[in-house]
């Protein structure tokens, strides 16, 4: 029944994140363009590309989709409303999120086209450069929990949320989810200017939808999850956890798909640089700074 | 009703799935966002959303006249969107290579709404048909040719056998034609076309003992015969694996080609292993899925192994690749960036040769055709104008100028003071509007959502703007050059990217932002009465040129508020003289220069000297082993007009 529910929750989360992107877009909050949206699609043709690699280019959008369900399933909401609380939760995400990766890959090598290809190589670069922003601020925020239960992330925040007792760890991990959910700035793989839409540009009809599900879906994930670690998950006042979570996520999703309009895309090379050489090296001191607060502090 | 309706009945849920439809129109432009800008169309205004893939795409909306060229890459454009789709035509007749266009309106931002809100009701109606027909040209024609798989000079339009080694002619699709060359759609050459180029291992076997297999041509230690040569084995995996999920088989033996069966085999003449080949019928199977599946990109996956690469060792397979600057061996694809391609302006084809992400060579031309404009001579001077204004819908202000400057020096009239002033002022309007534009492709490249918005619509309303209206411009204009020095990562993404020294083919901004100090509005006395000076940096990098041309939008506004005036040139009334006249202007992509010949009140000979056309040829050496983003940010930051472009 709750997975059921928080399945519902995922779609309207989805749904959602929609609407706020249009609105971040266009400047005009309309509730019922996705709608419409994802009904033409499903009206449109899907095509196959003439010369596709078929298992990879009809596996990926739905991998992505599988990918950001099977993260979401460790994210709690309120403390009973989680799918699975696995003792291995907070590294649960981390490695169920690996196959975005895997599937743009995908996506990218299916069609048999050069914008598309180009895009999913692009991913595989990303990943060098966030990946590690991504593990080591979730080792801090663990840290501080001593459990990998992702609830007791949570419960660990009762005093201080870790966006106070950690804010570098917060802003690595914030940065580097946006990288991969390949937000703006970080839409190297499906870029409109440089690739025509990259990865997506072959895609039509059902199986776009798939696939944008897939995005949507991924970014409500990293949103909440982003909320589990560093905001405090369902905690707050007055208003009932549910809530609170809801509110949260929200914020967070809209502060992603704010932040990527005000500059231009990034170029690979400098992500790839400053994440090892700022990126890595920053979330070592955040490791070290949460390690010794945790000793002198506990 | 529609004419690319999508095949079904129009009942129940189909016709609620058409009114979603209906509601939620991509439009994919013709020949691109800016041309539609530069006519002062919003699109998103209109209800449309803008496509960049023609595969998203539900409307192809054509804006104005189009070039020849154009109208076939239109075409194709046209094959590679999904049904149900619709043609929506602004402005002129309707292009011939396309199908009818199914709503023809206005060129205006009234005309548009008029045509997206008849689309709406077609959408509704009709996105479902029962007799829906195929969209054929001749432009995505394949062309089969056959050739010989060790000759690869060996080329006939025929079926048949090689003249220097008998072997059978394999077919492939003909190598892009001029008409071929567009956006995604380049003819993806067959596989072993392909392969051959980068000469895939080749083993020789003996006809009668297919055991013996070596890597050098000898003969054949059992029967002594002379031993054969064939592609090695890994490669007939290749094909294999792609024949799974591309055609029908057929097998056939390499020494009769008179045996074919549908199963492996033997042969029964010789016993040899019967070798597998696609069926002839695939040609016409693959000319029939163009229409929808049109190929994408000239990469195909044959040369890079998807899991057989145990097989082979790498120092075989990648020999014969080409270097890159790093050493590294990789498959080298061509991959077409125009002529409607989202981060760049209509009409430019950009074909890369892409080493990974890295520019390995480069081929930029303009598919404008512009160049028989003043081959129409002679011409009275009214259509002369008229014709040169409307060479370019990026610049139509300054060529009229250029147009009318010229023929006041031929026939010796010149303009009063007031008159050259409010010129001025149109010229340097039309300078902001023009350098908002590039401000707004340059977002649109960079995905910098923000920038694209806030330019293009300052673009529309400087565009037209009375002299009250522009001066009111400013502070909007100081916010966004303030918005710009705080943006994060602007500086990282352009500095130092496409550098140029400066040279004598560097013009306008382009020049300015490479320390020369070119500029013909210094040349002319009213300028400097107005107070101009012109803009400089020396870096001459993307960031230069993004400085330059802001700078340049201060300074076109202060100039306009000192002129006084905005007034459209209109050419004097020279009579029936005779002569020759210069004239030289500084069009917002740099110095524009007329010669032309008067006799009897007719232009008989014309010359015409455009930036664009200089700019053209440094794009080769200016993204030479640049990364593909950094590269296209290059070329973008040259703000080329194809429509200037003479080639």
């Amino acid at each position: 029944m709750t997975t059921v529910l928080l399945l519902l929750l995922l779609a309207v989360g989805a749904y959602l994140v929609a609407v706020i992107e249009a609105w971040t877009t266009s400047g005009r909050l309309r509730l019922a363009a996705p709608l419409l949206a994802g009904i033409a699609l499903l009206g449109r043709e899907s095509i196959v590309p003439r010369k596709p690699d078929q298992v990879f280019f009809e596996v990926a959008p739905v991998l992505l989709l599988i990918s950001a369900i099977l993260a979401a399933a460790v994210v709690p909401l309120t403390p009973d409303l989680i799918i699975t609380d696995l003792a291995t939760g907070a590294l649960f995400i981390n490695a169920a999120l690996v196959y975005v990766l895997v599937a743009l890959l995908m996506a990218g090598w299916g069609p048999d086209g050069a914008y598309a290809m180009i895009g999913g190589w692009r991913f595989l670069g990303q990943l060098i450069a966030y990946a590690m922003l991504i593990v080591m601020p979730i080792t801090a925020v663990v840290m501080r929990a001593e459990s990998l239960l992702t609830t007791q992330v949570v419960v660990s925040q009762a005093g201080l949320w870790n966006i106070v007792y950690q804010p570098l760890g917060f802003v690595l991990f914030f940065i580097a989810s946006m990288a991969l959910a390949f937000l703006p700035p970080f839409d190297l793989t499906t870029s409109k200017g440089e690739l025509a839409g990259g990865v997506e540009a072959e895609y039509t009809g059902v199986r776009l939808a798939i696939f944008r599900l897939g995005r949507l879906a991924l970014i409500i994930t990293l949103a909440a999850a982003t909320v589990v670690f560093y905001l405090g998950g369902w905690q707050g006042p007055l208003l009932p956890p549910w809530a609170w979570s809801a509110i949260k996520i929200l914020v967070v999703t809209a502060t992603m798909l704010l932040a990527g309009r005000y500059m231009p895309r990034i170029r690979e090379a400098d992500l790839l640089a400053w994440c090892w050489m700022f990126g890595i090296p920053l979330a070592l001191l955040n490791i070290f700074i949460v390690g010794v607060l945790v000793l002198v502090f506990p | 009703m529609i004419n690319g309706a999508r095949q079904g009945k129009l009942s129940g849920l189909r016709r609620l799935v058409a009114a979603a439809m209906s509601r939620d129109l991509d439009a994919f432009l013709i020949p691109g966002p800016d041309i539609a800008r530069a006519h002062g169309l919003d699109i998103e205004a209109a209800g449309l959303r803008l496509a960049v893939s023609p595969r998203h795409a539900s409307v192809l909306l054509v804006v104005g006249a189009i070039p020849p060229a154009l109208r076939e890459a239109a075409a194709v454009i046209y094959a590679q969107m999904v049904r149900p789709r619709a043609i929506l035509v602004l402005g002129t007749e309707e292009p011939s290579s396309l199908p009818a266009a199914d709503v023809v309106t206005g060129l205006s931002q009234q005309g548009l709404i008029q045509g997206v809100h008849q689309l709406r009701g077609a959408f509704a109606e009709g996105a479902f048909r029962l007799d829906v027909s195929d969209f054929d040209a001749p432009v995505l024609q394949v062309r089969i040719e056959y050739t010989c798989p060790m000759h690869p000079e060996v080329v006939q339009d025929e079926p048949g056998s090689c003249p220097k080694c008998g072997m059978n002619l394999v077919p492939r699709e003909a190598q892009a034609g001029a008409g071929h060359a567009h956006m995604d759609m380049q003819a993806t050459s067959s596989h072993e076309h392909h392969d051959m180029d980068h000469g895939v291992a080749v083993e020789y076997t003996c006809p009668m003992h297919p055991e013996v297999v070596q890597s050098k041509p000898g003969s054949c230690p059992e029967c002594g015969m002379n031993l054969e040569p064939r592609e090695a084995q890994t490669e007939s995996m290749h094909e294999h694996h792609h024949m799974d999920h591309d055609a029908a088989v057929e097998y056939t033996c390499p020494m009769h080609p008179e045996v074919v069966q549908s199963e492996p085999g033997s042969c029964p003449k010789c016993g040899m292993n019967l070798e597998p080949r696609e069926m002839q019928d695939t040609q016409t199977h693959e000319h029939a899925g163009m229409d929808s599946d049109a190929d994408h990109g000239s990469m195909d996956h044959s040369a890079m192994d998807h899991g057989d690469m145990a097989f082979m060792s790498m120092i075989d397979v990648t020999k014969d690749l080409p270097r890159s600057g790093d050493g590294l061996p990789m498959e080298w694809i061509d991959a077409p960036f125009g002529p409607f391609f989202p981060g760049l302006p209509g009409g430019l084809l950009l074909t890369l040769t892409l080493d990974g992400d890295t520019v390995a060579g480069s081929d930029a031309r303009s598919l404008i055709e512009n160049v028989d404009l003043l081959q129409q001579l002679p011409m009275d001077t009214m259509s002369f104008v008229e014709q040169l204004a409307g060479m370019d819908p990026l610049a139509p202000v300054a060529y009229r100028l250029l147009a009318c400057r010229a023929l006041e020096n031929a026939a010796g009239v010149k303009a009063s003071a007031d008159t050259a002033c409010a010129r001025i002022g149109a010229l340097e309007r039309e300078r902001i509007a023009s350098h908002l534009g590039w401000l707004a492709l340059f977002g649109q490249q960079t995905g910098f959502d923000w920038l694209m918005r806030r330019a293009a619509a300052l673009q529309l309303k400087a565009r037209h703007a009375d002299l009250e209206q522009t001066v009111a411009l400013k502070p909007a204009i100081q916010a966004l050059t303030k918005q710009l020095q705080r943006t994060p990562l602007l500086k990282s993404r352009t500095a130092g990217i496409g550098r140029l020294a400066p040279d004598a083919t560097l013009r306008g901004p382009v020049a300015r932002a490479a320390g020369i100090s070119d500029d013909a509005r210094s040349m002319d006395k009213i300028f400097t009465t107005l107070g101009f000076t012109p803009a400089n940096r020396k870096e001459g990098d993307a960031l230069a040129r993004l400085h330059v041309r802001l700078d340049e939008i201060t300074h076109s506004l202060a100039l306009i508020e000192a002129a006084g005036a905005i007034e459209l040139p209109v050419p004097a009334n020279i009579g029936k003289v005779s002569g020759t006249g210069e004239a030289v202007v500084e069009t917002p992509r740099g110095m524009a220069c007329l010669q032309l010949t008067l006799e009897m009140g007719e232009v008989v000979a014309a010359q015409l000297e455009t930036p664009s056309t200089h700019h053209l040829t440094l794009i080769g050496a200016l993204i030479e082993q640049q990364e593909l983003g950094d590269a296209l940010v290059a070329v973008g930051s040259l703000d080329l007009s194809p429509w200037e472009v003479r080639q």
